[in-house]
């Protein structure tokens, strides 16, 4: 049975698809089955991106999103794609930088500065990874350890303690948001 | 859980498959969406001692798998939509002179070059009639990517063991999709080969009609002679147009499938004993109807779903056999083109069942709400 739906949306580039490859090998080493999908446009940065993690016991019967529990929105360009897919018990997490239009509706968004702090890191392309940290302490998607070594063992080692310092932002943010 | 479990995509699993299987050959020109299969192939074939070629096209790429298979090498090749177009004659080769091979063919939009990045299910007839005259041909049709592994794997061992072609068919969706699967679910077993010739060189017929209609094949260097020919040959390898001796080649090659039937054909079902009403699917489509069943069920709806897993021959016997069961009165085919394999269950069932069909062409899979709805409608 489908547990969980999470989609990860911005624009070509900016490691949605990472992200989630990195979340869906955390929860796999827990045990739990994803099935992953993607959608982008042919060019080779830019468009519409998107990458969707439905979490399930056993295979998914359908392995595609019907109805997203966890929405991240990086880029205006996703801001207003996903919201049929959205329900009540939606948590939609924006960046307050780069989404000008907030998706708008009966469920919970919040706007956080993924961008700005990834930028104060030093390197905005860690935007992903600050955002997963966030996830992390706002959802029930994953422990942050478990989520933190599988994004240590997807990207390069030499980037390791830019994206340490990243997810610990993204927790830090995360935790400290008014439930 | 185990450590085997890994997060795969089905392009890659289709690859990986058909290594386990004993493939030692790709030739490929990529195109999306199955360019990841060569990538797969270009990156693992060279590690266990196998040839990746970049082609300089599709139909050098199939012509370059079928000469590498009479050279007594697994092969394959991927494709999609208008590659597959390309390879038609060359595949037709391949089914007349029965030299097994697999082509990998994930369904894109189409007709023509038309949508390469969104699914469709548009290849279904195509598969089985793309290549002009009567002829023998598998299509297997994986629904998820631990059956992408799995069922090229058995596209490996039937193409060998039928000398036959053999088609892995998959949409967009499945090809790219990514799931968790453990490949020590299928189980250990000795690697499958074609029959060589064995025995006395001088009485070697490489179409000799042997009682299981497979006939073994000449191993480069071993000193058989061995002729091979598209047009239509007899026993001994070389062309006739002698009446009965041409229709009896042909007719050879699609009784072989005739006759290896229930080795060949494969579907599952689900909730199907009470059905009022059936689902027939492949692919993604396949799955939304699985999840359909489920949301109908829960509502009380009885419906149920037949999946042919092989495609081609279709498991015509099973879903007669099936609707005789239940007595569904309608059966309802949902799938990404304009009507193909509805075409096919009308014909098999010819009355036993009203055949509706819930046609989609705009390049998004056919959802689980959209089937319940035709579902519901159908039985009102």
């Amino acid at each position: 049975m489908v547990s969980m739906e999470i989609r990860f949306s911005g624009s070509g580039g900016q490691g949605l698809l990472l992200s989630a490859r990195i979340l869906a090998a955390a929860l796999t080493a827990q045990g739990r089955n994803v099935a992953q999908s993607n959608a982008y446009e042919p060019v080779s940065r830019g468009g519409l991106s998107r990458s969707d993690l439905v979490i399930s016991d056993g295979e998914a019967d359908f392995p595609l999103a019907r109805r997203l529990d966890y929405m991240l929105v990086l880029d205006e360009a996703a801001a207003g794609a996903s919201v049929p897919l959205l329900t009540p018990q939606s948590l939609v997490l924006c960046d307050a930088e780069r989404v000008q239009t907030v998706p708008q509706g009966a469920f919970r968004t919040l706007s956080l500065p993924f961008t700005e702090t990834a930028r104060g890191l030093g390197n905005p392309r860690v935007t992903n990874i600050v955002a997963l940290g966030a996830l992390s302490a706002l959802g029930q998607v994953c422990a942050p350890e478990p989520l933190l070594d599988s994004v240590l063992a997807m990207t390069p080692s030499k980037l390791a303690r830019l994206n340490r310092d990243a997810f610990a932002a993204g927790l830090q943010m995360g935790e400290t948001e008014p439930a | 859980m185990t450590a085997t479990r890994r997060n795969l995509e089905g392009n890659e699993a289709c690859a990986l498959g058909a290594i386990r299987a004993g493939c030692r050959f790709f030739a490929g020109y990529p195109i999306t969406p199955s360019s990841e299969v060569a990538e797969v192939m270009a990156r693992e074939l060279p590690k266990v001692g196998g040839t990746f070629i970049q082609m300089e096209d599709e139909i050098a790429s199939m012509g370059a798998v079928i000469g590498a298979s009479m050279g007594g090498v697994k092969a394959m090749t991927a494709t999609s939509g208008p590659g597959f177009s390309l390879k038609q004659e060359n595949l037709g080769y391949a089914c007349g002179s029965e030299i097994p091979c697999v082509v990998v063919n994930v369904m894109r939009g189409g007709p023509s070059t038309g949508m390469p990045t969104r699914p469709a299910q548009g290849d279904i007839m195509q598969t089985r009639w793309g290549t002009h005259g009567d002829h023998a041909i598998i299509v297997l049709a994986p629904a998820s990517v631990s059956e992408a592994y799995s069922e090229t794997i058995r596209a490996v061992e039937l193409s060998e063991t039928l000398r036959v072609p053999v088609v892995v068919l998959l949409d967009e969706v499945i090809g790219h999709l990514t799931e968790t699967v453990d490949l020590a679910a299928v189980p250990e077993a000795p690697e499958v080969w074609r029959k060589f010739a064995q025995g006395p060189a001088d009485a070697f017929e490489p179409y000799a009609v042997t009682e299981d209609l497979v006939p073994p094949m000449a191993y480069p260097g071993d000193g058989y002679r061995a002729h091979c020919t598209g047009l239509t040959h007899a026993p001994g390898g070389f062309p006739t147009q002698v009446p009965a001796v041409a229709a009896a080649a042909v007719q050879r090659t699609t009784d072989k499938l005739t006759l290896h039937r229930d080795r060949i054909e494969s579907w599952r079902v689900q909730d199907v004993d009470d059905a009022d009403l059936l689902i027939c699917a492949i692919g993604i489509s396949a799955r939304a109807a699985r999840q359909a069943v489920r949301d109908l069920r829960a509502e009380g709806v009885k419906v149920g779903l037949f999946r042919p897993v092989t495609l081609w021959p279709f498991p015509e016997d099973a879903l007669r056999a099936l609707v005789a069961k239940s007595g569904t009165q309608t059966v309802l085919v949902p799938e990404m083109n304009q009507g193909q394999l509805a075409l096919e269950v009308e014909r098999v069932l010819a009355g036993q069942a009203r055949v509706q069909g819930l046609f989609k062409i705009d390049g998004q899979a056919i959802t689980p709400d959209e089937i319940a709805e035709a579902a519901k409608e159908a039985l009102a």
